[in-house]
């Protein structure tokens, strides 16, 4: 193997990890502060639209972005609202919220190009270096951003705190409904980011193809910590872009190798990571105390 | 006992308020789109109760719906996510596919075996997430999503290659062989004849129907007739209650795991056996997701699945309807879809909590 080709597949590995990376991380925002987000399919691919409508509204890409993150956050705050405000069960929401986006991507999509299942061309778009969207390398600084969040400052002990112990966060004078509600918010933020690596062009319907699961699967797999969850979005990442980049020198039926990154992720969980805990008051609502 | 009956009016209350907001605001909708109200309102009944055919149409739409709904309850009950029940009905009407293709049977035994095959497939799909999960600790959500992935490549590997009909069947589209006549779920209209009920010729209703029924039954029975179903019910309402009862929690939901599998497996059934005569990778995807959400709204019992179902086959014909006669995009009825379960959550969570301030007012 040529020494070009290993460069094209770290970058090109880069590129097809970093969505997840972004969601992934915003998952263990979510989690960590004790709700459990089944949405981020649904933010990443409404995000991946509104990158496309906003860039063209603003002729811009950087305030596209920003449209992305914001028009995320407030996907989000539909999240928090129902599940922390209404106390509603955190995975009926969030599949609610996932057919939600996909339903309204479409729509507007449908009266705003005049087409359901894919936006007209986004004539901006991030530099790309050797098949990699420069964006892909702000995941690491967010990365590291992210741990330094939540393991070095007063606001990540307390979102953690309300994450496992919310009564006890409460007897301390901690508000917990505020600290879950930036949890979700940064979880939306995040599938805004994701979105700028996400779109290649334009918008089609279904183009996250499940990759919000995958990186509920990481963050998961990085057992709720945000280095931890980045490593395994760059595992699945890397899986992948190995498919890409090697199918065709392989002499192996290309759904095998399709299938690679997903046996790959099961039998490292089965035969090396062994039991994860998640934050032990992930995904139950809280009720202030009474009676 | 009278107490919990004034209140029950108040619960069925909520999903009502629910469908009645959602459908106020796809009228909003409709008329933000520039279309007339009246023509939406006969273009969804046109397409759903006009005639005997369309409500047929909406019963047998809502039959995968609601095995899928079923599937992912039953695991709910269990305290299970089963995430997976999208790649186990993959695997299960393969295997049903399988059996419908390669062994020859005669027509009385042959759907009740293809049945079971589909069961047994699907129980096997979810087999090692459900190891790995009561042995290992292993979070079914991460397992069943991988399985799911992998479920879908390995039946485009099958019907490209190993189980490639394409010789044999004149198609271009990639499928496997046609499967045997004994084997193809036909029409049951001689069913309602049988009872009297004289229904038209174009009425179409398949053997899925009676299945699903019947396994509906059986679910129901299982989970509130039988002890095992008391275990399954135990182990959903607190693991560390049921551990201190002495119940084995990891059997249980090893077990109420498997057969959440074996129900996933008949999904896809309908499609196979009905529809096609035939299996492809093609078939929908994407019912494992409304699975989840209709076990949810149906909370996790037989009944409330099979109005959730019921009500996902009337959107989902309602959205053609108005794709068909109207200029509202058929994409209007997933932003119903999804609002209405919020709503309907939502509602939910409020009367529940005027309950309990009632329940308080009374004590007092």
């Amino acid at each position: 193997m040529h020494w070009g080709t290993l460069f094209d597949y770290i970058c090109k590995g880069l590129d097809t990890s970093a969505p997840l990376a972004f969601a992934a991380l915003g998952g263990v925002f979510s989690e960590k502060s004790g709700v459990v987000n089944i949405a981020l399919e649904g933010g990443m691919l409404f995000s991946a639209f509104s990158i496309v409508w906003g860039s063209i509204i603003f002729h811009s890409l950087w305030l596209g972005l920003l449209f992305a993150v914001v028009i995320g956050m407030a996907f989000a705050a539909i999240h928090a609202v129902v599940t922390i405000t209404y106390k509603v069960n955190q995975i009926i929401s969030g599949v609610a919220l996932n057919i939600l986006a996909e339903g309204i991507a479409r729509f507007l999509s449908q009266n705003i190009f005049g087409q359901e299942t894919q936006s007209a061309m986004n004539p901006y778009s991030f530099p790309s270096y050797r098949g990699m969207n420069v964006f892909s390398l702000v995941v690491i600084p967010v990365a590291i951003l992210s741990w330094f969040v939540l393991n070095k400052t007063v606001f990540g002990l307390r979102l953690r705190s309300v994450g496992e112990n919310p009564e006890a966060a409460d007897t301390l004078g901690i508000n917990v409904t505020l600290m879950r509600y930036s949890g979700v918010l940064i979880s939306g933020a995040m599938c805004g980011l994701s979105a700028a690596v996400l779109y290649p062009s334009r918008w089609v319907s279904g183009m996250t193809g499940g990759r919000g699961f995958i990186a509920l699967a990481a963050m998961i797999f990085g057992r709720w910590s945000p280095i931890g969850a980045v490593l395994a979005s760059l595992l699945f990442g890397y899986a992948d872009a190995a498919r890409i980049s090697f199918a065709s020198s392989i002499q192996i039926p290309s759904q095998f190798v399709q299938m690679f990154p997903y046996v790959l992720a099961v039998v490292v969980l089965a035969g090396v990571v062994g039991r994860s805990r998640a934050p032990a008051a992930d995904g139950i609502p809280y009720e202030k105390g009474e009676d | 006992m009278k107490r919990f009956n004034k209140y029950a009016i108040y619960e069925v209350m909520a999903p009502l308020v629910g469908f009645a907001a959602s459908m106020a605001l796809l009228m909003l909708i409709v008329v933000i789109v520039g279309e007339n109200p009246g023509n939406a309102v006969d273009a969804i009944w046109k397409m759903t109760f006009a005639t005997s055919t369309r409500t047929a149409t909406v019963l047998s739409t809502s039959v995968p719906l609601f095995l899928a709904g079923l599937a992912v309850a039953f695991a709910f009950r269990a305290n299970i996510f089963n995430i997976g029940v999208e790649g186990q009905y993959f695997i299960g009407g393969l295997v049903g596919a399988m059996a419908g293709i390669y062994v020859p049977l005669p027509a009385f035994l042959h759907i009740p075996f293809v049945v079971i095959a589909a069961m047994i497939g699907g129980a096997l799909w979810a087999a090692i997430p459900a190891a790995l999960k009561v042995s290992r600790g292993i979070h079914e959500v991460i397992t069943t999503i991988m399985f799911n992935n992998i479920a879908l490549a390995l039946v485009n590997y099958l019907v490209n290659g190993p189980m490639s009909g394409l010789g044999a069947t004149g198609s271009l589209e990639p499928q496997t062989r046609h499967i045997l006549p004994t084997a193809l779920f036909g029409n049951i209209d001689w069913m309602f004849r049988a009872v009297g009920w004289n229904v038209p010729d174009s009425v179409y209703l398949d053997y899925s129907l009676p299945v699903a029924v019947l396994v509906g039954l059986l679910v129901w029975f299982i989970l509130f007739r039988l002890r095992i179903g008391f275990d399954v019910r135990a182990v959903g309402t607190s693991t560390d209650v049921s551990l201190y009862a002495g119940i084995k929690v990891a059997k249980v939901q090893l077990g109420a795991f498997l057969f959440s599998g074996a129900l996933a497996g008949l999904v896809g059934l309908q499609e196979i056996f009905a529809v096609r005569g035939y299996y492809t990778f093609q078939i929908a995807s994407g019912l494992g997701f409304d699975g989840i959400a209709i076990a949810l709204i149906g909370r996790n019992s037989p009944v409330g699945v099979a109005f959730a179902a019921l009500l996902f086959a009337f959107l989902r014909q309602a959205g053609y309807g108005l794709q068909f006669f109207t200029k509202v995009p058929n994409s209007v009825i997933s932003v119903i879809t999804g609002l209405m379960i919020l709503i309907i959550v939502v509602s939910n969570e409020l009367v529940s909590r005027y309950i309990k301030a009632l329940r308080k007012k009374e004590a007092m």
